[in-house]
């Protein structure tokens, strides 16, 4: 068979294996009992072979296989997690990595049999008890244990729907269970679960509903679903309206009483033991250990009975099946190429300079009708809305990307003899697709540079009354425009008259300068090529050709790096991202004759300055805003383009801020706001650092983009 | 005349050849190879980029796309540009550098050379234009200088 069609697939997969082994392997340690965790690698490690074996790479499929066994063996509780055996199953993961890598770049796996590890698992395999006839015992019990499990347990009560229903029995009133059960043929089971839902509300008050109703609605339940409801009517009366309606196959329902409602004991998981048949449920938490059954005094009425069946098979299936039920169902996913993506993105932007050029054509034109701009305005709206969604699809969480650093911290934990722990939070914030993949490679340096350089040894650690294990935080968030992720450590921070002494020693500032310069300035040192501060040079944390290199990786991505210390306590590095690359909203100004654009996002306010009001400071410019000086820079002389306006006129100062800094612009003229597309220059003019980039505005000329962040 | 010609050409040995268009900077005629050439277009309003080399001036927008543009005439020491009707940018695509415009007086004509009437040029260190040429080709409308391009482009350190 022909496998190469999906090789593009094969290795994305395995990429995704990998890492939720990796993720699974690392929360193991830290809990050597918990069965899904166990479960989800033994899943994992299970379709890696088979995809393996199908692509024949038969090296890799071993390799897995044999992790596999080690799994089920674990599983079945012959042999315990220990710590070399996570070594071992790291191990493993970095050559299925080898053998991915090595596909990626040949096709092939290569002639790698890593046959140490797998000598080493099976020892590990060997030192378990029992061979492996029992594997499939568990499994078999987890099918049969359902069927006489108890039949409301499902259902999860809070505190407050649990006193709701004891006051309506208190109160006199019935509260039933009732199971509804859809026809196989059923096609909208959704809006026939919501007709029996509208029967029932007309006699009876609805109180809990398993699935809930948000996924009934949606779909997302099999044939049958459970009601708690609670009603001064009879139960029969409720039953026949419900029946009626049509494709319904039955409903079943009893009367629940105050003890059952209660029942269920600790508040944290209030369970509804019942005499009402209702579709099995499993518990939760622990899927292979089938919920502590209730007495199975009641019998169990017929409509239990095709409710179980239908859950054994999907018991039995596969260790797929057995993810806990509370997750959510997988949104229903499209695999596309990024760069149709890219495709799409830029016809986007095609798009908006179309309608940018529709806009001047008719403010040119003069004599545009009510009717032309109602619909301009509609396209601009839509264009709008149609950029946003297709930035969306391209968001992906940093999640894949910081995934990997928990291992890589456990790495550096062992290499540098150093106690650490990594708090990660965040990890759902979105970003553009490309930049996901490009914030990798800083963000390691930086929780390295921390690791290596940040956190104190234990020994001193312990002296200077901190924690013996050091903390690195990675925080991300959205932030306005922008998304911001910290990496933070509660280390020795900073020693800025070490970093002083350095620069001196290595010429990068005289002496004098050295004396003259703040804390801030010095810390910006860090960033200079060929600067590092370690006395012995790791393979950790580089040659100083680190920081300098996540600067200017990050400012490739249109981005900003920034450093606040205290020595003896820590230091906080913060990047902040531009949420998309490609079109923004800029405003438009006029100096000279010449247009240029300015992103909205830096813009803090536009001010109406009166010659008179600006100040000298240190023999620069400066105006005062609402208790702030701000410095004035005059675009007119960076720029070298004569102004157009007088002396004595009125000054339209652009405020623009970068983190806590801010900076005023002169402008001669303001034009308006716009959506603009952004271009590159192109590397080939790339001197020019206060432009960061063109773009072509409506009638055809291309206006230049102005970095405010570079201009302050 | 043309019958002539063509048994001539028969005659000789059918080496490799080259195209070249032939432009015109000033007085002097230049040849550039065709293969590097990307589209040819009419002069247009140049928006130009503040504090680059003066031989940089500027952008230019080709169907959306943002492209630079140079002068040859300020890289190569010339007098500046003085534009007419005639004037057109040329759009190279070079493997380095991407996509650039130049600017010339005026677009020739297209001219083929065989590889072997392509004769190189000296280095000749008082002559700042023999950087930027590749050769010399001897055609029937006089000889042409042939611009080496990655030179021609290549950023002033």
């Amino acid at each position: 068979m022909d496998v190469s069609q999906y090789l593009e697939i094969f290795l994305d997969e395995t990429n995704e294996h990998l890492q939720s082994l990796n993720t699974q392997i690392l929360a193991l340690e830290q809990d050597p009992e918990n069965m899904d965790t166990i479960n989800e690698i033994f899943r994992a490690a299970h379709s890696l072979k088979g995809m393996a074996g199908t692509m024949g790479y038969k090296r890799m499929q071993t390799l897995t296989h044999d992790m596999e066994n080690v799994f089920s063996e674990v599983r079945n509780g012959n042999i315990k997690v220990n710590a070399d055996m996570i070594d071992v199953l790291f191990q493993c993961l970095d050559a299925l990595e080898e053998y991915n890598t090595t596909i990626r770049e040949s096709s092939d796996e290569g002639t790698n049999d890593n046959s140490a590890l797998i000598k080493r698992l099976n020892d590990i395999m060997n030192g378990g008890a029992e061979p492996e006839t029992k594997e499939e015992a568990p499994a078999a019990k987890a099918a049969d244990a359902p069927a006489d499990g108890s039949a409301l347990q499902g259902i999860k009560l809070n505190e407050n729907q649990q006193s709701v229903l004891s006051e309506a029995i208190k109160e006199g009133k019935n509260v039933y269970g009732l199971t509804v059960r859809v026809q196989e043929a059923c096609i909208l089971k959704a809006a026939r679960a919501f007709l029996v839902f509208k029967a029932i509300e007309e006699t009876s008050e609805i109180i809990v509903s398993d699935p809930s109703s948000q996924d009934i609605e949606d779909e997302k339940f099999d044939l049958t679903f459970s009601l708690i409801i609670v009603s001064e009517s009879e139960l029969d009366g409720i039953l026949a309206a419900s029946r009626s309606v049509s494709e319904i196959e039955d409903v079943t329902g009893s009367v629940l009483k105050l003890e059952d409602v209660s029942a269920g004991g600790a508040p944290e998981e209030p369970s509804l033991a019942a005499e009402a048949p209702v579709q099995e449920t499993p518990a939760p938490a622990v899927p292979e250990t089938p919920a502590p059954a209730a007495p199975e005094s009641e019998p169990a009425p017929a409509a239990a009975q095709p409710a179980a069946q239908n859950q054994a098979p999907a018991q039995t299936n596969a260790p797929a099946a057995r993810k806990a039920p509370n997750k959510p169902v997988v949104n229903r996913t499209v695999r596309v190429d990024i760069e149709k993506l890219d495709t799409l993105m830029n016809l986007v932007s095609e798009l908006i300079i179309a309608k940018n050029s529709l806009v001047s054509a008719s403010a040119m034109s003069g004599n545009s009708s009510q009717a032309v701009n109602e619909q301009i305005e509609y396209l601009e709206s839509v264009t709008t809305s149609l950029h946003e969604s297709v930035m969306k699809v391209r968001m992906v969480p940093i999640e894949s990307t910081v995934n990997k650093f928990p291992r890589m911290v456990r790495d550096l934990q062992k290499k540098l003899g150093k106690k650490m722990e990594l708090y990660m939070s965040g990890e759902e914030t979105e970003l553009d697709r490309t930049v996901v993949d490009q914030i990798g490679d800083p963000l390691m340096h930086l929780l390295r540079n921390s690791a290596d350089h940040g956190l104190e040894s234990a020994e001193v650690r312990k002296e200077r009354g901190k924690p013996e294990v050091g903390s690195i935080f990675l925080d991300a968030y959205q932030d306005g425009n922008n998304v911001v992720i910290e990496v933070r450590d509660d280390g020795n921070g900073i020693d800025t008259n070490a970093v002083k002494n350095k620069g001196i020693e290595r010429g990068v500032i005289t002496p004098e300068q050295g004396e003259a310069m703040s804390e801030k300035e010095i810390i910006g040192l860090l960033f200079n090529a060929g600067f590092s501060t370690a006395k012995v040079v790791s393979d950790v944390s580089g040659r100083g050709v680190g920081l300098d290199v996540v600067k200017s990786m990050i400012e490739s991505l249109s981005g900003e790096v920034e450093v606040k210390s205290r020595l003896g306590e820590g230091s906080t590095w913060t990047i902040r991202l531009p949420l998309t690359l490609a079109i923004i909203q800029a405003l438009m100004v006029e100096i000279g004759d010449e247009k240029y654009a300015i992103a909205l996002g830096s813009i803090q306010t536009i001010e109406d300055i009166l010659p008179g009001d600006v100040k000298l400071v240190q023999a620069k410019e400066v105006i005062q805003l609402r208790d702030l000086v701000i410095p004035l820079i005059r675009l007119n002389e960076i720029l070298d383009v004569p102004s157009k306006k007088n002396p004595e006129d009125n000054l339209v100062v652009v405020v623009v801020k970068k983190g806590d800094k801010m900076a005023g612009l002169v402008v001669d003229e303001l034009i308006g706001q716009q959506e603009i597309v952004i271009k590159s220059l192109g590397k080939y003019i790339s001197k020019c650092k206060i432009i960061s980039g063109a773009t072509v505005l409506g009638d055809g000329e291309v206006a230049l983009i102005l970095d405010a962040n570079a201009l302050i | 005349m043309s019958d002539v010609k063509e048994a001539l050409d028969e005659l000789r040995p059918v080496g490799e050849t080259t195209q070249f268009i032939v432009i015109r900077l000033g007085e002097e005629q230049y040849g550039i190879d065709i293969k590097y050439i990307d589209n040819i277009v009419r002069m247009q309003h140049i928006t130009r980029v503040p504090k680059v080399d003066d031989y940089l001036k500027g952008v230019i927008n080709l169907r959306g796309e943002v492209i630079p543009v140079m002068s040859i005439r300020i890289k190569m020491g010339l007098e500046p540009d003085v534009e007419t009707k005639s004037s057109r940018i040329i759009i190279l695509k070079l493997e380095q550098q991407g996509t650039i415009g130049v600017i010339v007086d005026e677009v020739k004509e297209v001219v083929t050379l065989e590889n072997e009437r392509i004769e190189k040029v000296a280095y000749d260190s008082m002559d700042e234009k023999s950087n930027f040429l590749s050769g010399v080709g001897k055609s029937e409308g006089g000889l042409i200088s042939l611009l080496d391009l990655n030179t021609v482009v290549l950023e002033n350190v």
